[in-house]
Parts: structure tokens; sequence; C-alpha cells
């Protein structure tokens, strides 16, 4: 039998199993931001004061290691990039969606997922997050009529960089990297200039 | 490799040595990550690593078994019954759908369906005006990888025959009739016409097709009237 993936689109589970296999994965996500110490406000928001990048390097590095995985994972036809679900772009809602839950990490010290893992580990701030975050979809579920016409606006299907500007899928790939080896560089860099100053403030 | 030696110039154009053993972990992995990232550029699209194989024992045994067919009746059920995991491709030309199409059908024409309009995992009924095209289309979707995929049986012809116009025989059984009742209201539902008598030869005045309560686009839609609750 063929392995090739993504194992649920070519029938290997149903939808029941593929539950379970997401609740395994949904667990191994977790444990890792919180090994990561992101179950900790004042890590996550001292990457807002540049004296602490670490969510910038582990969500740059997930993005890597994802990226050239399924890079050379499909062009070996072990995984067929083709099935893989890109979700489609509202270019101007996603942006502001993006500059609310921005604006909600820098206030409320923590991301949706990471509100959980605090949550999971017993911290008194996560579940205050955790419940804002579900009165925030009740809200949005509600009032979701009125916004529908600009939730819906700008839509571009689903679209990749290298479909939309033309260029290699590989040179975006190396490109992606040599971004990210210069951001890892540069934020140790920035984290010691900025931790230095945080010292001589504090004393 | 680690113990290999790696010289360069340093900024004032002293030479300044250094072996990969010192480097650290992160380091070592931006290297591996950086190279990766490098070969990628003349690696070529990863699309086309993708081959698909058939396994044309199985495929020839679910011919034999029939277990790839659906017939209209059973159709005509999960329509009424408003079930929504399956995904109904009419394969017609678009002008044959705009003027008639089983209600819930999308227009995908053959040479467009490998693209990504379907996916892998669903459960996707085909049908044409006969079976030749949907039997085609069958084995295209089969070859790549598409599991759960039917035909319905006979077509939009048998569609016709059992759903919209089926037919009580002059000489017909106490069971036949018993089983007309039922077709004819699942006849009535989808807007047709049930027909007593005589042979089914020619379409009489009395079989004109449903007319489309909308103009069709590709969009799935339920045509013909409202969904009743009596009935199967």
């Amino acid at each position: 039998m063929d392995m090739n993936a993504p194992f649920f689109k070519f029938g290997l589970f149903g939808d029941d199993v593929s539950l379970i296999v997401a609740f395994i994965i949904g667990i191994g996500f977790g444990f890792f931001l919180e090994r990561a110490g992101f179950g900790s406000a004042r890590k996550l928001c001292a990457q807002f004061y540049f004296t602490d990048l670490a969510v910038f390097k582990v969500m740059f590095t997930a993005i890597i290691t994802a990226m050239v995985g399924l890079f050379w994972l499909s062009w070996a036809g072990l995984v067929d990039l083709s099935l893989v679900f890109v979700s489609p772009t509202y270019l101007i809602p996603q942006t502001v969606g993006g500059l609310i839950l921005g604006a909600g990490f820098v206030i409320g010290g923590y991301c949706p997922g990471t509100s959980c893992v605090a949550a999971a580990t017993g911290k008194l701030d996560g579940f205050v997050y955790l419940g804002g975050i579900i009165v925030g979809i009740f809200v949005f579920g509600e009032v979701f009529p009125l916004l529908s016409g600009f939730y819906e606006s700008t839509a571009m299907g689903q679209v990749t960089i290298p479909q939309y500007f033309g260029i290699p899928y590989g040179l975006v790939v190396f490109l992606v990297v040599l971004m990210a080896i210069g951001g890892f560089a540069g934020g140790s860099w920035v984290e010691k200039k900025f931790a230095a100053k945080a010292k001589e403030a504090q004393s | 490799m680690g113990r290999e030696e790696i010289c360069r110039k340093g900024e004032g154009g002293t030479i300044m040595k250094f072996s990969l053993s010192s480097l650290t972990l992160n380091q070592k992995l931006a290297i591996v990550v950086g190279v990766l990232g490098f070969l990628a550029v003349f690696a070529g699209s990863p699309y086309r690593g993708f081959t698909s194989k058939i396994d044309s024992q199985e495929l020839a045994s679910i011919v034999e078994k029939e277990i790839d067919h659906i017939s209209p009746e059973e159709l005509a059920g999960w329509i009424i019954a408003g079930n929504v995991d399956y995904r109904l491709v009419d394969l017609r030309k678009e002008k044959d759908f705009a003027e008639y199409h089983i209600p819930t059908a999308e227009n995908i024409l053959l040479p467009t369906l490998g693209d990504g309009q379907l996916e892998r995992g669903e459960k996707i009924i085909l049908y044409s005006e006969g079976g030749i095209h949907s039997a085609q289309a069958w084995f295209l979707l089969k070859a790549n990888g598409y599991k759960g995929v039917y035909i319905l049986r006979g077509g939009l012809e048998e569609w016709k025959d059992k759903v919209l116009f089926p037919r009580l025989a002059d000489n017909a059984s106490p069971q036949e009739v018993a089983a007309f009742e039922k077709s004819k209201l699942v006849s009535q539902f989808f807007g047709g016409t049930p027909q007593i008598g005589g042979t089914a030869v020619a379409a009489t005045p009395t079989m004109a097709l449903p007319k489309l309560e909308a103009p069709s686009g590709t969009q799935p839609k339920i045509s013909g009237p409202k969904k009743k609750k009596e009935g199967c």
C-alpha cells in the first residue's frame, strides 16, 4: 500500500480517527509550547520589549522545519502538496484580524494557543484569557451578520506566494530560510542589547 | 567531517581557523537548513514529484462486484433525507446542466476534474447522460487516489426512468403497485410525472423535465419542490 501523505486526505483513516490524531498532535503541541516556556505571560511579553525573542525564534523554527520538510518530502513524492490545505486569503480582513490578535497578545500576554497552555498549567491569567476568548467567539458569532460583508471582502482564493508572484517555489524556500537565519542572528544581538539596557534601568 | 578545518579571511586580513565541531548545535542546524534551502532553489517544483499508482486488481474487483454503483433510488433517498456527506458531480456540458440537473449536483467537466475542486477523502458520485463518461471519470479519479468515487447507475437516463417518470405496467403485480406508490411520491418530490400504463419507448407530452427554479451555477443547489415531511 502507498504511504503517501496527507494520510487523512488519502483515506488512511476516517473522521473519527482523525479526531484522535488531532488530539495527540494537540497534546504534543501544548507540551512543547509549555516546555519552551510559553505558559508564562512574562516570557511571551518579553518579546515586545526585545529582551527575550524566544517566541519569535520558536515560531520561526517551526515554520522553517515545516516548510523545508514539506518541500523535500513533496519533492521526493511522499507528500502530495496539492492536497495540503491552504486557507483562502482575504487580504484586508485578515490584516485587520492580525492586528487585533497582536493587540490582544500585547495586552493579555498570551495568544490563543499559549493561553490554553497557561490555563492547563493552572495559571489564573490563562483562565481569564481563555474566558475572554470564549466570550469573544460568542459575541463575534452574534454580530457576524453585520460583519460578514467585510469578513468576505478582498477574497483572493487559495493563493501561495510562489503562485501569486510567479516565482519558483524553491527560491521562496531559500529566501525564507535566509530570512530566518538572519532573524535568529539579529534577534540574539537585539536581545543582548535590550537585556543589558533593561538591567541598567533596573539597577 | 567534524574534524575538517575550514579557513577563511578575518576582518583584519588575518587568517582565522575554526572547526565544525566548535559550532553550537543551533549553528549546525542553521547550516543544515541553509543548505536544504539553497538546494531547494535548484530542485524545481515540489508538485511534480507526486506520481500516482493504480492497483488494477483492486479496481477490477470493484467493477466486478459493482460496489462502485449508486442506484437512482438510493440517491433520491439521500437527497430527500437532506444528506450532505457526498458531492454529486454532473459531467455533462454546461448547456445540458443548465437545462436540467439532479438537485444538489454541481457541474464539473471531465478535463477540469483533477483541478482540485474535489477532495480525495470525499464521497463523490458521478453521473453523465448514460454511463460511459462517468465510468471514464471514475477511472481517472480512482487512478489519482480518490477513494470514495461512485457512479450513478445508468446516468441521467436511468434517473429519468426510475425517479422522474416511473412507469406502472398495465399488468403490474400487487407488489409492483405498492412499490409504484412509493416511487410516485419520490417522483412528485423531484417535480417528475409518474406514468401509468403503456410502454417506456418514447417520451410522452407528460414527460417534460422539471423546470429549474433558479439559473444554474456550479454551486450545489436543491431545485424542485420543498422537502416534504411525509413519504419515504
